[in-house]
C-alpha cells in the first residue's frame, strides 16, 4: 500500500497555466502574422488589433455563458437570436419613433427578457426533457422570426437621441476611452474574470462540472442537477443579453441581421477553448482565447487580400487596386467546418493522445494508454418504455386508432383542412389553392422521407434545408455558369447533396461525433457553399427543358405538343405536378423498404438500442450511414426540383425547412430518441405542417378588410409547433402522461367512494 | 466479532418488511438486523429481493408494511438523503463518480468545503488524502482524474467517499462484480479495514467466497422471503448454497438457533 500523504504530487506547472491556452495563444500569433503578411494594410496597424479585441469582446462575453452550458453537457443555439431580440427590444423601447423611453427601463426590460429566454430553454431541456439541440435550435428560429417580424427586415437607428448627455453613460460602452481602447474590452475582461473564478474555484462551478461529467452521480450526491443546468442556460442567455446591449451601445441602433451566425462562432470558440461537447470539461479563459481566435479567423476571412488588377480602359492597360474578398457564404462554410474540426480535437487528440502516440511510433517507444474511448460518443444505449405502444395492444375500436403513433398527424391534417374550408369556402377547396398546397407539400414530403430513416436510427439531420440549397445551387450553377445540359446538371446537383449526406455520415458514424453537432456543422457549411457558389446572387435563365421537372403534367404534355384530354382527367393533369408524382414514387419505395424489409427492421433496431442491435450482428454503422446518405439524397432531389419549379435559384431556398421536416417526422409518430417513425406517418406529418403554413398565410377577409400573417411570424409559429410535437412525443406517447393523470384522478376518487360506503 | 454478538443492541432492525410491485410480491414479511461493527452478507438468487430490501432501508423505495428501527428509533425515510443523515451510506454498483473530476473532488462531491465564496482546495485535498490513508487504499494522487483509474481503484474512491461521511453503516451492492481478482483482493482488505474501525456493513454479493472472507453473518433471501441466516464461523459455503436452493420459510432458522442446534 502506498502512503498517499507522502506523495504530494501537485499539479504540473503546465497544467496550472493550461498547456491548451498556451497553444491557443501561439496559434493566434501565427494566424495574426499570416493575416499581416496577406493584408499588411489592415493587419499591420494597431487599429486591427483594436478592432479585433473590440469584436471578440462580445463573442467573449457570450462564450463565458456558453462554457457553463457546454460543461453541463448541454448546448445553447439560441444566443444568436437572443442577441438580436435584445437589440431590437432595446431599440423599440428607446427609439423616439417607437416608445421613446429612457435607457434604464429599456435595460431592465432586456434583462427580464433575457432571463425569461434562459428559463424557457432551461425548463424545456431539464424538466420537459427536450433534447438541448432541438429546444434551443427552435428558440433560435423563433427568435429570428420575431426579429424580422418586429423590424420588418429594416434597421432601427437612433444616433441623434443617443448623443443626448443623459444617455452618454450607456452609449459610452461602445466607445473608445481615454486610455485608447474600447470600453467593451473592459466589460469582457470583467465577465471573463468572474466566469473563470466561478467555474474553477466555487461550488457553483464544481457542481457544473460534476453535472456534466455524470449527471446521475451528481444527483446521488445531492446536487440539484436540473437547477444547475437551468442556471447555466440563464447565465448564457444573460451573457447574450449583455452582448446585445453592447451591440446597441456601439451601433446606436440595431439591424435585423444582428447576431446572425453568432451561435456558431461562440460554440466554436468554446470548443476550441478546450471544452468538450460531451460535457464535464470547460475553461472560461480558454473560451475567451477561443473567441479571439475565431474572431480573428472571421476577420482574416472577411478582410480579404489586396490585389492589383489590370483593367483595359480605352485600350490602355490601367492598374487598379482592389481587395479580393471571399463572397458572403464562405465565412459560415469555413466556421462550420472549423466547428466540426474543433469538436474532433478533444476526443481524438486529447483523449486518445494522438500526438503522444505519433511520437511514440516515430521514436519506436511504447504508445501511451488512451483514456477510456467508450465515452467518446454520446450513446444512449437503453430502450425506452413507450407506454403508447403498450396501450395500442389492448385498445379497442376507435381507441385503437388513437393509440397509433401517427393518429395525431392523421387527425390534425383532416381537421386543419376543414378549418381552411370554413375560413375561406370560396377559395380553399379550389384548384389553384390545392395546387399550391400540393407543391409545398411535395418539397417538404421529400425531405421527410430521408429524415424519417435518420430519426428512426436515433440520429438527427439538421442540415436538410441547407443541403436542399446546396444541390439546387450546384444544379443552377451547372446550367447557368458552366452551361451543361439538364441531365448533367441534375446528376451533379444530386451528387452534391448526396456528398453532403456522406460527409454527415462520415463525421457522425466514422468519427463518432453526435449527429446533431456534425449536421449542425453541415447546416452552416452547405448553405455557405451554396451562397458562395452563386456569389450570393439569384441565378436564373436557362433551358426550359430542365424546368420541366418542376411543372404540371399538363404543361409537360403541352411542351411536347401532346393534346390534353378535356374534362376531369385534363383538370387533374393541370393540377398534379410531375414532382408530386415523383415524390409519391420515391415515398412508396422507401416506405415499403422501411416497413416490410429486413433493412427496415435493422433501422428500428439500431434506433431502439444500438448496442443490442450490434450484439445481434447488425452492422449498425452501415445502417446509420445509409440513412444519413439517403437523407442527403432526398434533400438533393428536393433542391433540384425547387430550382426547376422556380426557374431560378435563390441562396435562401429551403431556409427553415429543417424545422418543418423534423416537426413533420415527430408529429407523424417518430421519436426524437429514435426507434420509431413510419413513412406514412411522416407524410401525414408533412401534410399537417404544410396546411398550418397555408392556413397562417391565408388572406382572411373580414368586414374590416383582408388580413394575412407575415411570413416571419409564420416561421416563429412553426417553431413552437416543433417544440409542441417533441413535448407530445415525450410526454404523451412515451410517458403516457394522459393515462397517468387519469389513474391519479381515479385513485383520488376511489377513497371517496370508500368513505361514502363506510 | 465476539462469539456472543447478541449482547449489543442492533443498529438496524427491520421487522416484517413487505413490498409489492403491482402483482409481484418482491418482499414478504422479511426481517433484517445488523449490529454495530458487524459485516452481514446478503445472498440469494436473482429476484430474491436483496436490492429491494436495502433500497427500502435507504429510503429509495417505500415499504408497504413493516417497521424500520435505526438505533431503536422508528424511522420512515422518504429519500436516500434522509438515511445518509443518520449515517447509512450506500455504494452503488456503477460507483456514481464523475470521471472528469479528480479523486479529491469526487470524494467531496456535492459538499466541497468552502472558504468564503470559493472552494477550499487545500482543505479538500488534505481531507481527501486523510480519508484515503485511513482506508489504506492505493491511489497515487488525490489530483488524479477518476477516469484514468482502474475499476478497483474507482471502487476504492467510491468507498472513500462513503466513509468520509463518517457513517455507521455502509451498504455495498455487488462491490466485486466488475473487478479483477487482484482488485477484489484489495477491496476485501479495505472492507476488513473498515470493519476494524467499527463500521457495520451490508454486502450484497453473488460471490459466497467474498462473504466468507470478510463477513460475520450471512443472510439468505429467496423469492422475497427469509430462509434463514448463519454465522460465517459456524457454517460453510455448502450449507449456504443449500439454503439458497432448497430453503423455505418453514425451515428457516436464525443464526442463533442454528448455532444452538449445532452445540446441542
Amino acid at each position: 500500500m502506498t502512503d498517499v500523504a507522502s506523495k504530494p504530487k501537485g499539479r504540473m506547472p503546465l497544467d496550472l497555466i493550461g498547456g491548451w491556452e498556451v497553444g491557443l495563444v501561439s496559434l493566434m500569433v501565427v494566424l495574426y502574422i499570416g493575416g499581416a503578411v496577406l493584408n499588411p494594410a489592415f493587419f499591420g496597424t494597431t487599429d486591427a488589433l483594436q478592432a479585433l479585441l473590440r469584436d471578440s469582446a462580445r463573442f467573449g462575453v457570450m462564450a463565458v455563458g456558453m462554457t457553463f452550458v457546454i460543461a453541463n453537457k448541454d448546448l445553447d443555439l439560441s444566443i444568436g437570436s437572443t442577441l438580436g431580440v435584445i437589440g431590437v427590444v432595446f431599440s423599440y423601447i428607446f427609439d423616439p419613433a417607437h416608445y421613446n423611453m429612457a435607457v434604464v427601463p429599456a435595460i431592465l426590460a432586456c434583462l427580464a427578457l433575457g432571463t425569461v429566454i434562459g428559463l424557457i430553454n432551461g425548463v424545456l431541456v431539464t424538466f420537459l426533457r427536450v433534447p438541448a439541440f432541438i429546444a434551443t435550435l427552435t428558440i433560435l428560429f423563433i427568435g429570428r422570426g420575431v426579429i424580422l417580424g418586429l423590424t420588418g427586415g429594416r434597421s432601427i437607428l437612433f444616433a441623434l437621441k443617443a448623443r443626448e448627455p443623459e444617455y452618454r453613460w450607456f452609449f459610452q460602452i461602445g466607445e473608445y476611452n481615454a486610455l485608447g481602447f474600447n470600453n467593451q474590452i473592459i466589460i469582457a475582461l470583467l465577465v471573463v474574470t468572474v466566469g473563470a473564478l466561478v467555474l474553477a474555484k466555487t461550488r457553483w462551478g464544481y457542481e457544473t462540472l460534476a453535472t456534466g461529467g455524470n449527471q446521475q452521480a451528481a444527483a446521488y450526491a445531492g446536487i440539484p442537477t436540473n437547477w444547475v443546468r437551468i442556471r447555466a442556460y440563464v447565465t448564457s442567455s444573460l451573457c447574450a443579453t449583455l452582448a446585445g446591449l453592447m451591440t446597441v451601445a456601439q451601433d446606436k441602433g440595431i439591424t435585423s441581421a444582428a447576431g446572425l451566425l453568432t451561435e456558431l462562432i461562440v460554440i466554436a470558440s468554446v470548443i476550441i477553448g478546450g471544452a468538450s461537447i460531451l460535457g464535464g470539461r470547460g475553461r472560461v479563459i480558454g473560451s475567451y482565447l477561443g473567441a479571439m481566435l475565431t474572431a480573428l479567423l472571421h476577420k482574416v476571412l472577411r478582410e480579404g487580400v489586396p490585389i492589383v488588377r489590370t483593367v483595359e480602359i480605352n485600350g490602355q492597360p490601367v492598374e487598379v487596386r482592389a481587395t479580393s474578398t471571399l463572397p458572403a457564404g464562405a465565412i459560415p462554410a469555413f466556421i462550420g467546418a472549423l466547428l466540426i474540426v474543433a469538436v474532433l480535437i478533444e476526443p481524438y487528440v486529447i483523449r486518445r493522445k494522438l500526438p503522444q502516440r505519433l511520437w511514440a511510433r516515430l521514436t519506436g517507444g511504447v504508445p501511451p494508454r488512451s483514456l477510456e474511448i467508450d465515452s467518446v460518443a454520446i450513446e444512449g444505449a437503453q430502450t425506452r418504455g413507450t407506454v403508447a405502444t403498450d396501450r395500442a395492444l389492448s385498445a379497442r375500436g376507435i381507441g385503437r386508432f388513437f393509440a397509433r403513433r401517427d393518429a395525431l398527424a392523421i387527425t390534425l391534417w383532416i381537421v386543419l383542412w376543414f378549418i381552411g374550408l370554413a375560413l375561406r369556402p370560396d377559395y380553399w377547396a379550389g384548384l389553384p389553392n390545392t395546387f399550391a398546397i400540393l407543391l409545398n407539400y411535395t418539397e417538404l414530403a421529400l425531405l421527410t422521407l430521408g429524415l424519417t430513416y435518420v430519426i428512426a436510427c436515433a440520429d438527427i439531420d439538421l442540415s436538410v434545408g441547407s443541403v436542399l440549397a446546396l444541390s439546387g445551387g450546384v444544379a443552377a450553377y451547372c446550367l447557368k455558369v458552366l452551361g451543361l445540359d439538364p441531365a448533367a446538371a441534375v446528376a451533379l446537383g444530386l451528387l452534391a447533396g448526396t456528398a453532403a449526406g456522406a460527409v454527415n455520415a462520415l463525421v457522425t458514424v466514422g468519427l463518432g461525433l453526435p449527429a446533431f453537432i456534425a449536421t449542425l456543422g453541415m447546416f452552416y457549411i452547405a448553405r455557405g457553399l451554396a451562397a458562395w457558389l452563386v456569389a450570393g446572387q439569384q441565378l436564373t435563365g436557362w433551358t426550359e427543358q430542365f424546368n420541366l421537372i418542376g411543372r404540371k403534367v399538363g404543361d409537360i404534355l403541352n411542351y411536347f405538343s401532346i393534346p390534353v384530354a378535356p374534362g376531369l382527367a385534363g383538370r387533374i393533369l393541370n393540377v398534379v405536378s410531375v414532382q408530386t408524382l415523383w415524390m409519391l414514387f420515391v415515398a412508396t419505395i422507401v416506405g415499403v423498404v422501411l416497413a416490410f424489409t429486413v433493412f427496415g427492421q435493422k433501422v428500428y433496431a439500431t434506433g431502439g438500442n444500438r448496442r443490442a442491435a450490434a450484439y445481434a450482428g447488425i452492422d449498425t454503422n452501415r445502417v446509420r450511414i445509409t440513412a444519413l446518405i439517403l437523407s442527403g439524397f432526398c434533400a438533393a432531389m428536393a433542391g433540384v426540383i425547387n430550382v426547376a419549379y422556380f426557374r431560378s435559384f435563390n441562396p435562401v431556398a429551403g431556409q427553415f425547412r429543417e424545422l418543418d421536416a423534423i416537426a413533420s417526422v415527430i408529429i407523424g409518430g417518430g421519436s426524437i430518441f429514435g426507434g420509431f417513425g413510419t413513412i406514412l406517418g411522416a407524410l401525414a406529418g408533412a401534410a399537417v405542417i404544410t396546411l398550418v403554413r397555408a392556413l397562417l398565410q391565408l388572406n382572411i377577409i373580414t368586414e374590416a378588410g383582408s388580413f394575412s400573417l407575415p411570413q416571419h411570424w409564420v416561421n416563429a409559429f412553426i417553431g413552437s409547433i416543433l417544440i409542441g410535437a417533441v413535448l407530445i412525443d415525450i410526454w404523451v406517447r412515451q410517458e403516457g402522461i394522459i393515462g397517468r393523470i387519469r389513474d391519479a384522478l381515479l385513485k383520488r376518487r376511489k377513497p371517496d367512494r370508500r368513505s361514502r360506503d363506510a | 466479532m465476539p462469539d456472543t454478538p447478541t449482547e449489543a443492541p442492533p443498529i438496524i432492525d427491520m421487522r416484517g418488511i413487505s413490498k409489492s410491485f403491482g402483482a409481484v410480491n418482491a418482499l414478504i414479511d422479511v426481517d433484517l438486523h445488523l449490529r454495530p461493527g458487524e459485516v452481514l452478507g446478503l445472498v440469494g438468487d436473482n429476484s430474491a429481493g436483496k436490492s429491494t430490501l436495502v433500497k427500502i432501508l435507504t429510503g429509495a423505495y417505500h415499504r408497504d408494511a413493516g417497521e424500520v428501527f435505526i438505533d431503536g428509533i422508528p424511522t420512515h425515510f422518504r429519500s436516500p438523503h434522509e438515511s445518509r443523515d443518520v449515517g447509512i451510506e450506500m455504494i452503488y454498483q456503477d460507483f456514481a463518480l464523475c470521471g472528469n473530476l479528480d479523486v479529491g473532488q469526487n470524494i467531496f462531491l456535492g459538499r466541497w468545503p468552502r472558504r468564503g465564496i470559493f472552494v477550499d482546495r487545500r482543505k479538500m485535498y488534505a481531507d481527501a488524502g486523510e480519508v484515503l490513508t485511513r482506508l489504506k487504499v492505493d491511489v497515487n494522487s488525490v489530483y488524479q482524474k477518476v477516469e484514468s483509474l482502474s475499476g478497483g481503484r474507482q471502487q476504492s474512491v467510491a468507498i472513500a467517499r462513503a466513509i468520509s461521511f463518517e457513517p455507521k453503516v455502509i451498504i455495498l451492492d455487488e462491490p466485486t462484480a466488475n473487478l479483477s481478482v487482484m482488485a477484489t483482493e484489495r477491496l476485501l482488505e479495505t472492507m476488513l479495514e473498515l470493519k476494524a474501525q467499527g463500521v457495520a456493513q451490508i454486502i450484497i454479493s453473488h460471490r459466497l467466497t467474498d462473504i466468507f472472507q470478510v463477513g460475520d453473518r450471512v443472510m439468505v433471501l429467496k423469492r422475497g422471503e427469509n430462509v434463514g441466516d448463519r454465522y460465517v464461523k459456524h457454517t460453510n459455503e455448502h450449507e449456504v448454497l443449500e439454503l439458497i436452493v432448497t430453503g423455505t420459510r418453514q425451515t428457516a432458522l436464525t443464526a442463533d438457533e442454528a448455532l444452538a442446534g449445532q452445540r446441542r
